[in-house]
């Protein structure tokens, strides 16, 4: 199919992509990476009247320390995270969900604020900002605001950035070093979107758990932080951590739904199952170490 | 003709480089939308939302005066052609059909109308400005349904399309199966499929003048298809000629026209403008033809040995509204037992019409019979506490039970699935395994074997009259270079280089010597094409017969010019040689320049030049056989099916390139896997598709397909050449072979349903002990119940407020048609206005939502939050004009759509 007609502007600053979303009233839309929003297009499932260009504005690109922690810009390449070693040094559980989005070809062009913006709910990118309590920072004409990711998702796509505002970059808190990265997939194959995934980070103590982010992908309408198991895991003894009583209690929280491609109860089953495994063969490798 | 002469054979037989594959691989290859055409126009097809139901209008008057557009044809426009929609049997279609949809809609994607423009953006920007007003009925979708439902074509008696076999069932079988000592029951399901060749289906048509119709078509054979047009237009003085030069794959989805193509050609007819069509990726997944969706049941007796009694298959197979030929799918039942010994067999066997697209061929279109024996022979002996081995061996039909005839006429002969068998043994050691096997289950692992073996008829021609024989046009150019213009066609099969390996040998020249053309069917001889596995074993017998044909004429005028006996010229090298005597070797050029133009100096009487033809007919039947074994691991987490191991052993006698054989093997290979693991063409209960982009229908990629070994035996055929063909084996033996992997890990767990495909989702159910997910119940059957619909909400009473003027002109209900980018919605709209407050209800198809918004001059706004398809709040904004209104709805990442309407 082909796209319905549309105008096509490169912003040439943040100000200027933010003046054009103002003007169009909610008839914009920004394309990035447009890995998501070109098939959307070519679809017709999205019409805009003008299409605005932020891929290439330098404003919005790279990885730096910031405030602690690290602040992507919003229009970093997925490729160019991937490899960067600020990243894989603060943050390495970050790189490894990344490197389950898509395949090399879309994370050439597919930017790390396209993948938080679209709000996707079985992506990786905005469960690891949720995961590991990133904020966003939005602009417009009305000026700018700071969300927290845990604020960010509504619904299947649906975010409360406003149709006028655009997402400049992520920041994501400090983790220690030696964190323990959770990371577990299920996909039909190697790049497609979760059937069920977890992701996350556990900070460690003198052998106790001091601060747990753990977020669900593929299991409700966004991504889903799990709280109950976050709070049973914070002040334990990693050596006596009853993995499936904690597993039980992150699929308290999560909301799965039946598709094509698997049923409600598979995603419980085996969210279940892989967050059990996950978290255990995590602390046994830190038990190890 | 006797053996081969004094050439050796030296091309046949070798891994010889795809002469195609730089062309292709560096994109410079030539599809049907390379074609460009001075003044070409293009089309889009307006579609059907709906499954089943009338047209009540179809209003093409806004679409027709968007810019660009050329016309906006519905079937009253092609009416007057005429045209006689065939089958793949060239006879008319079993139901009434016309090129577009003709007053009824019988499946989700039926053309309804079509839209010519001046690009493809104009005409899709037009195409969703048609109107059509259908009224929907209950949608005939799957097999139940079919059964107990109403009837898809008024026209017809019941849904059964097409009856084979037995209804009443056979009592000497019946009494055979009940008496024998073990009786076995296998149910299976095979789901949709659709056949996503790389390159969709496309057209260019264009007339040249009032007597020829040019045609660029990506199709299985030109010669078949320019056949089966010139038929269904039936104009007298008018010739048509098909071009297609490279074929990005068919799969059996091209082997003839169908609506859309025959639509876009009698456009170009009408228009007298070339129109090209290409159909795109959500078209090729929800509304081109499909195939499979079957269901067998299948029972079959054995005695205390494990020998086979008896069988009986009970066979259901959805055509869809508008199979490409109704079918019962005879193959079936022809070929189920035919590997094996079996003294009694019968079956029944129906085609049923549904409301969904039609059935095409895929890529063994008869497989089930492979699926359905192979896994219940492995049922039967964990039932009978054999080993799945043994069950085989005892009951195959080896070389001492040939010559023999199976219960269906099939004659056998040189049929070697016993040998490729023990081969496959050789190579994969099973004992071995079965210790891995039982560690491995010991640490919580799940590993499994899977066997099977087959024949598979290849290489058909007079069996059924369309597939005729092949021809092989040869000549030498006075350059000495070699032209082969061949009815055969590749779409991906590498005839370019096979063929010029079996023309390369019996000339004697170098394999860059030869050039195959092929796809035009003003070229050269009348063939069919690919299809049933036929192009080697026939082409390549033309292509032999027709070079040694020609070798001779080279041999005669050489020996003629040189004062040699024939007997005594060979040719090798590209050039001719004179037995004992080095000095008198001349190059295949100075023969054909003297060949063509000094015709005093060739032997008296003979014809000039350096030409030859043969058109070969092969034996009627060329079995090839195979045996394949593959080891997965299921992971009892996850359900997931990792392939550890797939072996080939194969007898597809003489390759003529064992690349190309292995080659076409994998190919079929992954296919099976996306059947068995992946692949879903589903339609929900209304008969809408689940699968639109390759997001939802998952094909195999390369990180899915394991490296697959080979064993490869060569009894030679009785075809000349002694070729056996091997286009569609692994698509019909690897589905068996990898559900059999897959029960005989989860064997610990219970038996696997062979309801395919077998996600991970499924097979975790048997893990867990959980009962396997039912199919949702026919909405025809009694059982059923409907799902539960927001009751619509009752009417507001009505108010008597004096409004302001234009607020009385809202008042009330009013039709709305909602342009979605799915095609247009229509909806009744209820307002009730109370000075700036307005109340409301939309009521549509999927059920009727209540509205608070606001009135400001004539302009009525609302928002409503919607969850489905998913959770967006549309926001409207509607402007009122008397009794007509007009204004948009923002959808959210769905874009704007515009909103039409007038007072109910
Ligand atoms: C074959 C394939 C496989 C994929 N697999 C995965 C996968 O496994 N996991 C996964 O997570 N994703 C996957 N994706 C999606 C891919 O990661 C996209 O790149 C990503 O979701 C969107 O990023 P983008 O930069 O391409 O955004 P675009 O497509 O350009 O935009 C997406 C949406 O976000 C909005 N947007 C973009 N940038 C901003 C901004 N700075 N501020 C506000 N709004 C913005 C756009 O307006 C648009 O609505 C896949 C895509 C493809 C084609």
């Amino acid at each position: 199919m082909k796209p319905a007609p549309f105008d096509y502007i490169r912003a040439t600053s943040i100000d200027h992509a933010c003046a054009l979303l103002a003007e169009a009233g909610g008839g914009a839309q920004l394309l990035a990476g447009g890995q998501t929003l070109m098939p959307l297009l070519a679809l017709r499932m999205s019409q805009p009247f003008i299409l605005i260009d932020i891929g290439h504005l330098p404003e919005l690109q790279g990885i730096a320390p910031h405030g602690g922690g690290l602040r992507i810009g919003a229009a970093t390449r997925q490729a160019d995270a991937l490899v960067n070693p600020l990243l894989a040094q603060a943050l390495p559980v970050f790189v490894t969900a990344l490197a389950h989005v898509g395949h090399h070809q879309t994370r050439n062009r597919g930017t790390i604020g396209g993948s938080i913006a679209l709000g996707e709910p079985a992506a990786e990118m905005p469960a690891t900002a949720v995961a590991l309590g990133a904020s966003m920072t939005l602009r417009s004409t009305r000026g700018a605001r700071t969300i927290a990711a845990d604020d960010l998702y509504l619904g299947p796509y649906a975010t409360a950035i406003a149709p006028d505002e655009l997402l400049v970059a992520i920041d994501y808190p400090a983790w220690p070093a030696d964190a323990v990265p959770l990371f577990r997939e299920v996909a039909r194959r190697p790049g497609d979107f979760a059937l069920v995934g977890l992701v996350g980070a556990l900070a460690i103590a003198d052998g106790r758990i001091e601060r747990a982010g753990i977020a669900w992908f593929g299991m409700g309408p966004t991504p889903i932080r799990a709280r109950q198991a976050e709070q049973a895991l914070v002040g334990q003894a990693i050596d006596r951590i009853d993995v499936q009583a904690i597993a039980d209690l992150a699929i308290a929280d999560s909301a799965p739904f039946d598709d094509g491609h698997a049923s409600a109860a598979y995603r419980r089953s085996v969210g279940r199952r892989i967050f059990a495994n996950g978290l255990m063969q995590a602390l046994d490798r830190r038990l190890a170490a | 003709m006797s053996a081969p002469p004094i050439s050796a054979q030296r091309f046949i037989g070798q891994r010889v480089p795809r002469k195609e594959d730089g062309r292709l691989l560096t994109g410079r290859g030539s599809f049907v939308d390379d074609i460009i055409l001075p003044g070409m126009l293009h089309a889009a097809f307006v579609r059907s939302p709906i499954a089943r139901g009338t047209i009540r209008s179809i209003d093409t008057d806004v679409a027709r005066a968007q810019p660009g557009v050329h016309a906006v044809l519905t079937q009253a426009d092609l009416a007057p052609f005429g045209v006689t929609m065939l089958s793949f049997f060239l006879g008319p279609v079993e139901v009434a059909m016309t090129p577009l949809a003709d007053g009824r809609v019988a499946y989700v994607g039926h053309p309804v109308a079509l839209v010519i423009a001046d690009d493809r953006y104009l005409a899709e920007d037009a195409a969703s400005l048609v109107v059509v007003d259908y009224a929907e009925e209950a949608a005939v979708v799957t097999l139940d349904d079919a059964r107990l439902g109403p009837r898809v074509h008024p026209d017809t008696d019941d849904n059964v399309a097409a009856l084979m076999g037995e209804e009443e069932a056979d009592a000497a079988l019946e009494a055979l199966l009940a008496g024998a000592p073990h009786l076995v029951s296998q149910s299976i399901r095979h789901q949709r499929i659709a056949q996503s060749p790389m390159e969709t289906r496309g057209v260019v048509a264009s007339l040249q003048g009032e007597s020829e119709l040019l045609v660029h078509i990506t199709c299985a054979g030109p010669q078949l298809v320019a056949r089966w047009l010139t038929l269904a237009l039936d104009r007298p003085g008018l010739s048509v000629r098909v071009v297609a030069k490279d074929v990005g794959g068919s799969f059996g989805l091209k082997n003839h026209p169908w609506m859309e193509e025959v639509s876009a050609i009698l456009a170009a007819m009408l228009l007298r403008r070339p129109v090209k069509w290409i159909e795109d990726r959500i078209e090729n997944l929800t509304a081109a033809n499909q195939a499979r969706e079957q269901e067998m049941t299948l029972r079959a007796a054995f005695d205390t040995n494990g020998r086979l009694i008896a069988s009986h298959a009970d066979y259901a197979l959805n055509n869809g509204a508008y199979p490409m030929g109704a079918d019962a799918n005879i193959a079936v039942h022809m070929f189920l037992w035919a590997a094996y010994n079996i003294p009694a067999y019968s079956f029944v066997s129906r085609g049923w019409y549904s409301n969904t697209p039609g059935l095409a061929a895929y890529r063994g279109p008869w497989a089930i019979e492979t699926l359905a024996r192979e896994t219940l022979l492995d049922r039967a002996a964990r039932q009978i506490g054999i080993d799945p081995v043994e069950i085989r061996r005892r009951n195959l039909c080896t070389a001492a039970d040939q010559p023999s005839v199976t219960p269906l006429g099939i004659p056998r002969e040189d049929i070697t699935p016993a040998q490729c068998l023990e081969k496959l043994l050789e190579v994969v050691d099973v004992p071995a395994f079965r210790a891995e096997q039982a560690a491995a289950r010991a640490q919580g692992r799940y590993l499994g074997l899977g066997l099977a073996a087959y024949i598979e008829p290849t290489g058909a021609a007079g069996s059924i009259a369309v597939m005729t024989g092949e021809l092989a046009q040869l000549r030498i150019e006075p350059t000495g270079r070699v032209v082969a213009v061949m009815s055969v066609h590749s779409q991906g099969h590498g005839t370019q280089t096979t063929m010029a390996q079996c023309i390369a040998d019996q000339l004697g020249v170098p394999i860059e010597d030869v050039t195959i053309f092929d796809g035009d069917s003003s070229r050269g001889g009348f063939g069919p094409g690919a299809g049933g596995s036929r192009q080697g074993v026939i082409g390549g017998g033309a292509a032999i017969r027709a070079g040694r044909l020609l070798a001779d004429k080279v041999k005669a005028v050489a020996a003629h010019l040189l004062n040699a006996s024939p007997e005594a010229i060979s040719l090798s090298d590209g050039m001719v040689h004179v037995a004992g005597a080095p000095e008198m070797r001349r190059t295949l050029r100075e023969i054909a320049e003297i060949a063509y133009g000094e015709p005093g100096r060739l032997p008296p009487g003979m014809e000039t030049g350096l030409e030859a033809q043969y058109r070969y007919d092969p034996p009627p039947m060329t079995f090839t056989s195979a045996a394949h074994a593959c080891i997965v691991e299921v992971d009892a987490d996850t359900g997931f099916v990792g392939i550890r191991r797939w072996v080939s052993s194969e007898d597809c006698g003489v390759m003529i390139n064992p690349a190309v054989v292995e080659g076409q093997i994998a190919g079929g290979l992954a296919q099976a896997i996306g059947s068995v693991l992946l692949e879903d063409a589903a339609r929900d209960a209304q008969g809408n598709p689940t699968a639109a982009t390759f997001k939802d229908y998952a094909l195999p990629t390369i990180f899915d397909v394991p490296d697959f070994e080979y064993v490869h035996a060569d009894t030679p055929s009785q075809a000349e050449g002694g070729f056996r063909g091997v286009g569609e084996g692994g698509c019909i033996i690897g589905p068996p072979t990898l559900v059999n992997a897959i029960a005989d890990a989860l064997a610990p767990f219970g038996e696997v349903p062979v309801d395919l495909p077998l996600t991970p989702a499924k097979l975790m159910t048997v893990i867990e002990g959980q009962p396997w997910p039912e199919r949702p119940v026919s909405r025809f059957h009694p059982d059923h119940r409907a799902p539960e619909v927001d009751a619509p909400a009752p009417v507001a009473p009505a108010v008597a407020a004096v409004a302001p003027a234009i607020a009385v002109g809202i008042d009330g209900a009013w039709k709305l048609v909602l342009a979605t980018p799915m095609g247009p919605q229509p909806m009744v709209a209820h307002f009730q206005v109370a000075g700036d407050r307005v109340t409301g209800r939309l009521e549509a198809d999927q059920g009727s939502q209540e509205f608070t918004g606001t009135l400001s001059g004539d302009q009525v706004r609302w928002e409503m939050k919607v969850t489905k398809p998913m959770a967006i709040t549309l926001k409207y904004e509607l402007t009122f004009a008397g009794s007509s209104v007009s204004g948009k709805c923002k959808m959210g990442l769905f874009g704007t759509a515009k909103v039409r309407g007038e007072r109910a």
